[in-house]
């Protein structure tokens, strides 16, 4: 199973980081890469650096700051593959993350391949996580009605389906668009089947759901390789979800 | 003669953007461009004190401001001084006349204005970089403290560096919208210097003629784009009201300005900005509605119709169709305005202007108590004392029949 760690920190207790904290990082990568078990994974440039995409196009909308002002934002992600949940929080909780902040554990949606990501961009280009964001709850709330035993003791679940017919299709032609400047992305499954593992009083914590509540969810991302922000927008731009949700992009920290 | 200091202060004031824009296309570090270019000027003043103002200034500060950035790139032993140093060494300055050094502030405006970063960043970036005012004075324009806006605009430049921003004019698919964002921190940036002139605040940098600094420039930079002249026209048109619009630290209705003291030439340079053929944008539109203010020597002779029907052509907000409904009360009487302003009533409930105009076409209809009670709802809501003070006179008269 392949899992997205979402490293959630108050930016402002970055200071707080023990100075050993460097040394740990190396260590959980160089064992978590040995293992087979860390796939990709990079540090973000603080939320003063993220811009906010909507709007479908022709009426781009482009904002400064992240999608949803929370305590604790985005720092960084990890891409691991592991065989259960378990191993996944297992995995987490040695991530030193934990000193300063919490990490999101969030299964991907089954089918994703992740190629070989070259440690540096091309020249003359920049990355970017780029975070698929939309509402969920009614979404969630049909999947949740779904896995009840007795689903007419519950409102019955939406009757639309909760993807559009021709959504694939539209990420399909929006990857075809993007060409290169996508490198790889996916979907994440629904945030209310998500874990979130702390640090308290030297005790790892874990509790379900999200690190945050929002009104947008983080849904999925894709990792783009682009030449300027104005390039990354324009990719964004054209992303399916941008008329009903929205699109963070954050500059990797290189 | 005027001294090097004045020569300086002079080419200051006409040449630092241009000198920044350069700076920054030539070794892309922001930073580095502003503290060499401040350097400049100041190597300037000991110079030109000597040796008299050089023939090309422009080409001379470009030059000491490279040698300068040069030296600090050489020092610096990280990749980026690096490859900067690399870029910035295979052009040399080699003009003899101000007019061959490329003139690059239109990619340093759209860059300042561009979209990623947040409004109040745009505005103090603008009037840093291209109109050289210290982040102490854009504080004081603002009312923040020098140190808050130091880091608003150090933030806003590590967002350029770190998101990578381009600093470019945009292409083609871009060019409206991004003309249209610049065009929107201009006219926020001489709004808030128009209104602050009247505010509580006494010592405030004049923000608002840095804007028509900013927007003249802009015209000579894009000669093709109406919107341009048009904003220009607009802020002219209205600046040109400035003199008779505070009184005794008092807001001074248009009705009650005295007109005399209204500025001939900017008005005149304002209403030959405008073209005569449609179709016109918002600013040009908006312009056209100051000029019919301006024009009319008394306020009777205010061409209300004109202006109602102009406000037609603008998008119809509701805040726009709450200012066609006071033309309409003016060019066809209250009863015609009324049913227009009441239909505004769930947008605007919270707008004290809405309260305001209300309460004007009760007092017209001799509806005595309720013009007191939507005037008693503007009081309340006026963001400002100068605006409360006149309101509360207002209602005063009211009662007292006169």
């Amino acid at each position: 199973m392949k899992y997205m760690l979402i490293h959630a920190v108050d930016e402002s207790r970055l200071a707080d980081l023990p100075p050993q904290a460097e040394t740990e990082l190396s260590a959980w990568v160089d064992e978590m890469v040995d293992r087979g078990i860390e796939l990709d994974g990079a540090r973000l440039h603080p939320t003063s650096d993220a811009t906010t995409v909507r709007g479908p196009a022709g009426k781009v909308q482009v904002t400064d700051g992240p999608f949803a002002e929370t305590k604790e934002q985005i720092a960084g992600y990890d891409v691991i593959d592991c065989p259960d949940l378990d191993t996944a929080i297992a995995v987490a909780s040695a991530h030193p993350t934990l000193h300063v902040g919490a990490i999101e554990v969030r299964a991907f949606d089954e089918g994703m391949t992740v190629p070989e990501v070259p440690e540096s961009p091309a020249e003359g280009k920049r990355r970017y996580l780029m975070l698929v964001c939309a509402d969920m709850r009614r979404a969630m709330a049909g999947s949740a009605a779904a896995d009840q035993a007795s689903p007419d003791l519950w409102d019955p679940p939406d009757p639309e389906p909760v993807e559009q017919p021709d959504e694939l299709d539209d990420v399909d032609r929006w990857i075809a668009d993007a060409g290169s400047r996508r490198v790889y992305g996916w979907a994440l499954d629904f945030p209310n089947r998500a874990v979130t593992v702390r640090r308290v009083d030297d005790r790892v914590v874990t509790t379900d759901g999200p690190f945050a509540e929002t009104k947008e969810q983080v849904a999925g991302f894709d990792l783009l390789e682009c030449s300027d922000l104005d390039d990354a927008i324009v990719v964004a731009a054209g992303h399916p979800v941008a008329g009903s949700g929205l699109l963070e992009l954050r500059p990797l920290w290189s | 003669m005027p001294s090097s200091h004045d020569a300086v202060a002079l080419r200051f004031r006409e040449d630092w953007g241009r000198l920044v824009a350069g700076l920054i296309g030539w070794c892309g570090d922001w930073d580095l461009a502003e503290e060499c270019a401040a350097e400049a000027f100041a190597a300037a003043v000991p110079a030109w004190e000597d040796s008299g103002v050089p023939d090309a200034p422009l080409a001379w500060l470009t030059t000491v401001a490279r040698n300068r950035a040069r030296d600090r790139l050489r020092r610096r032993t990280t990749e980026t001084a690096k490859v900067a140093l690399a870029t910035a060494d295979t052009t040399e300055v080699a003009a003899f006349d101000d007019d061959d050094i490329p003139d690059e502030r239109l990619r340093l405006m759209f860059t300042c204005c561009h979209p990623a970063l947040a409004m109040p960043a745009r505005v103090a970036l603008t009037l840093r970089t291209l109109g050289g005012l210290t982040p102490a004075e854009i504080g004081r324009a603002y009312l923040v403290t020098e140190p808050t806006m130091e880091k608003r605009l150090v933030r806003a430049r590590a967002k350029i560096k770190n998101a990578g921003i381009p600093y470019r004019v945009p292409p083609p698919e871009l060019w409206a919208e991004r003309v249209e964002g610049v065009l929107a921190v201009l006219y926020l940036m001489f709004n808030e210097g128009y209104a602050a002139s009247s505010g509580d605040a006494l010592v405030r940098v004049d923000v608002s003629a840095e804007a028509i600094r900013l927007t003249r420039s802009l015209v000579e930079l894009l000669p093709g784009e109406p919107e341009v002249r048009g904003l220009l026209a607009l802020m002219l048109l209205t600046d040109a009201r400035r003199p008779a619009r505070v009184r005794d630290g008092h807001v001074v209705p248009l009705a009650e300005q005295d007109r005399s003291r209204w500025d001939l030439d900017q008005m005149t340079e304002g209403a030959r900005l405008l073209d005569a053929e449609q179709p016109w944008g918002p600013y040009a539109v908006q312009a056209r509605i100051a000029l019919c203010h301006d024009v009319a020597r008394r306020p009777e002779d205010t061409d209300w119709a004109a202006i109602a029907e102009l406000y037609t052509l603008l998008p119809a907000t509701p805040v726009i169709e709450l200012n066609r409904a006071v033309a309409v009360s003016m060019a066809h009487g209250p009863t015609a305005a009324l049913p227009l302003v009441e239909a505004l009533e769930e947008d605007l409930a919270d707008y004290y202007l809405y309260a305001a105009t209300l309460a004007d076409l009760y007092a017209r209809l001799d509806r005595t108590a309720d013009a007191a009670a939507a005037l008693s709802t503007a009081i309340e809501q006026a963001p400002t004392g100068a605006e409360r003070r006149l309101l509360l006179e207002r209602r005063e008269a009211l009662l007292s029949g006169s």
